[in-house]
């Protein structure tokens, strides 16, 4: 076995790796990763994140999201996905939209990529209004995001919003304004923040 | 299974995705699935560019070697085996030319941004009416023009495109002992190929052994000196050290001091500048492209860099001292392109070359017997034209 990203062999490192589920990462690039369970506060709403925002971390997702590498969608939940699984049973999950221009040309969405693992059942009706791209704005054309979201589909109990990686928050703070009206509770699991 | 752009076979590498099977040896130039049709780059060159304008007319040498050139290549490969400061570029202007006059597609590619940058400019001064365009990392909206300049990376952009490629350094970083970049580089040409190189090795050899290639060498600088024989010594480290300090106080021209590692530059820096007017250079600083336009300014006497500077920058009137510490840093390549920066100025081919290492090194020996080879067939190719 060869770390998918940095192509050294794997050597296995730890009781984990051994006994419940084989690492796709060589033990010095998930050393680097630094993963971590922390929490900010959002409009409110408990966010969850995991990584930092680090070189290696930006060069990994760079390679998944724009060079469509789809055999690495397996290295991020490495070691969550069971407290997630645990911790949101019952929950219907929401994949942030990307643009529907990304989406074709890509083949996958990212985000169902990689959260799909967790089993949960997906929510449809989330709709943007107009395409709209973050990349090379600033914070007050990005501000204007929050409302470029609609939902016109039933009301939802409990709900879990997936991401991948959160600057500013407005698109989540979107995302937020237009299904806070339909649910009851609302979950945020992004995978790292700047 | 073989991947279309980079030649790989192992079935390790492949990966079945939702659009289908595709390359994972490649994946740094985006995804190609292996049913993708490979599309070549299509633009068009315009017509009366081929003039070109020289600062020096060619020696005799030059145009010697630079004929045969231009005969060779309508056949097969050439393979440029030239000393440092031979004027490789220049050699390849007239076969330029002789491809633009037909409405032919041509490209420059070599290992450095820096360099890029560097030949752009040369080329706009030699090829007025043409516009050159320079591609590199960061630096790739427009990718069509008269003639191309652009870094090894980004040929993966011109599949099967031109008719005459330029690989120039083709032994060192990022080529050397990458496969997969060197078949994307030989993919990206439907015509002829001409590499040129100071030092020609095994690798380089394997990967264009398929191919139809003549050997062209060139051991004469135009300013017709024979190559600076470096002075070797070996030692401790600290009494190294010593003699650099003297060698520093005494000398009166720039000088370059390459060292091994970043660290070692850091560190000597941090001594260093309490005692001459030093600066640094190294591939991650922040202040690389202006400490290095300082030093050739000549703000600055001396300059600490790693092996960011062994190629391809000419500065007027240098000494070098390269400080091996570490062993398997500088390979025979890169240590021949290091002493190769002395005795650039045309009209003052001279300078002072040491290396001080404290082990003995198969590669210095390389290095040192390569340099003596190469002013042993200057002398008897000065001797033959003097009959």
């Amino acid at each position: 076995m060869k770390c998918l990203y940095c192509d050294r062999e794997i050597k296995i490192y730890s009781l984990y790796s051994l006994f419940i589920e084989e690492d796709l990462l060589c033990s010095d690039c998930r050393h680097k990763l630094k993963m971590k369970k922390r929490k900010f506060i959002l409009e409110g709403y408990k966010v969850t994140y995991f990584f930092d925002y680090n070189s290696l971390f930006k060069d990994i997702l760079l390679q998944y999201k724009e060079s469509y590498d789809e055999a690495l969608k397996e290295i991020f939940l490495y070691k969550i996905d069971i407290y997630l699984k645990l911790k949101y049973m019952g929950y219907q999950i929401l994949y942030v939209p990307s643009s529907e221009k990304k989406l074709i040309e890509r083949g996958f969405n990212h985000l169902e990529g990689i959260f799909k693992k967790l089993g949960l059942k997906e929510v449809k009706g989330l709709h943007k209004k107009e395409e709209l791209t973050q990349v090379g704005k600033t914070l007050v054309e990005r501000e204007k995001m929050i409302d470029n979201y609609y939902y016109d589909g039933p009301p939802i109990k409990k709900l879990l919003i997936v991401d991948d990686v959160c600057t500013t928050g407005s698109s989540l703070k979107g995302v937020i304004k237009a299904l806070r009206d339909s649910c009851t509770t609302i979950c945020i699991v992004i995978l790292a923040k700047v | 299974m073989e991947c279309k752009r980079c030649g790989n076979k192992d079935p390790a590498y492949f990966y079945e995705g939702h659009k289908g099977i595709y390359c994972r040896k490649c994946i740094g130039f985006k995804r190609i699935l292996l049913d993708e049709d490979t599309k070549s780059y299509e633009y068009s060159v315009s017509e009366n560019v081929e003039k070109f304008y020289f600062d020096y007319p060619l020696t005799r040498y030059q145009q010697e070697v630079s004929d045969k050139c231009r005969n060779l290549i309508k056949e097969k490969d050439v393979l440029l085996h030239c000393v440092c400061g031979a004027g490789k570029t220049e050699l390849v202007v007239e076969t330029i030319s002789d491809f633009l006059k037909e409405g032919k597609k041509v490209c420059y590619a070599i290992s450095r941004k820096e360099v890029v940058i560097e030949l752009e400019k040369r080329f706009r001064a030699i090829f007025r009416d043409a516009s050159v365009i320079g591609v590199y990392g960061g630096h790739h909206d427009v990718l069509s023009g008269d003639l191309i300049v652009c870094t090894t990376h980004q040929l993966f952009r011109y599949q099967k495109t031109f008719d005459l490629l330029i690989i120039d350094e083709v032994d060192a970083f990022p080529l050397k002992g990458n496969y997969e970049l060197m078949h994307i580089a030989i993919n990206s040409a439907k015509g002829n190929i001409i590499y040129s190189t100071a030092t020609v090795n095994d690798f380089l050899l394997k990967s264009i052994k398929k191919r139809n290639y003549e050997e062209l060498t060139l051991f004469i600088r135009p300013s017709l000196k024979p190559l600076i024989e470096p002075l070797i010594l070996y030692s401790n480290k600290f009494f190294l050290l010593l003699y650099m300090f003297r060698l520093m106080q005494t000398m009166t021209n720039q000088c370059i001091i390459f060292v091994s590692s970043k660290k070692e530059c850091r560190r000597l820096y941090s001594v260093l500048k309490h005692l001459f007017s030093i600066t640094y250079v190294y591939a991650e600083s922040s202040k690389r492209k202006e400490n290095i336009e300082d030093f050739r300014n000549k703000k600055y006497q001396f300059i600490l860099a790693t092996t960011v500077l062994e190629r391809g920058i000419t500065i007027k009137d240098v000494n070098v001292i390269i400080l091996c510490f570490h062993k398997g840093v500088f390979d025979e390549g890169s240590l021949v392109q290091m002493l190769g920066r002395v005795g650039r100025n045309f009209l003052n081919p001279y300078g002072e070359a040491y290396i001080l290492s404290c082990f003995r090194d198969e590669e210095i020996n390389k290095a040192d017997e390569l340099i003596k080879r190469a002013n042993k067939e200057y002398e008897m190719s000065i001797l033959r034209q003097g009959n």
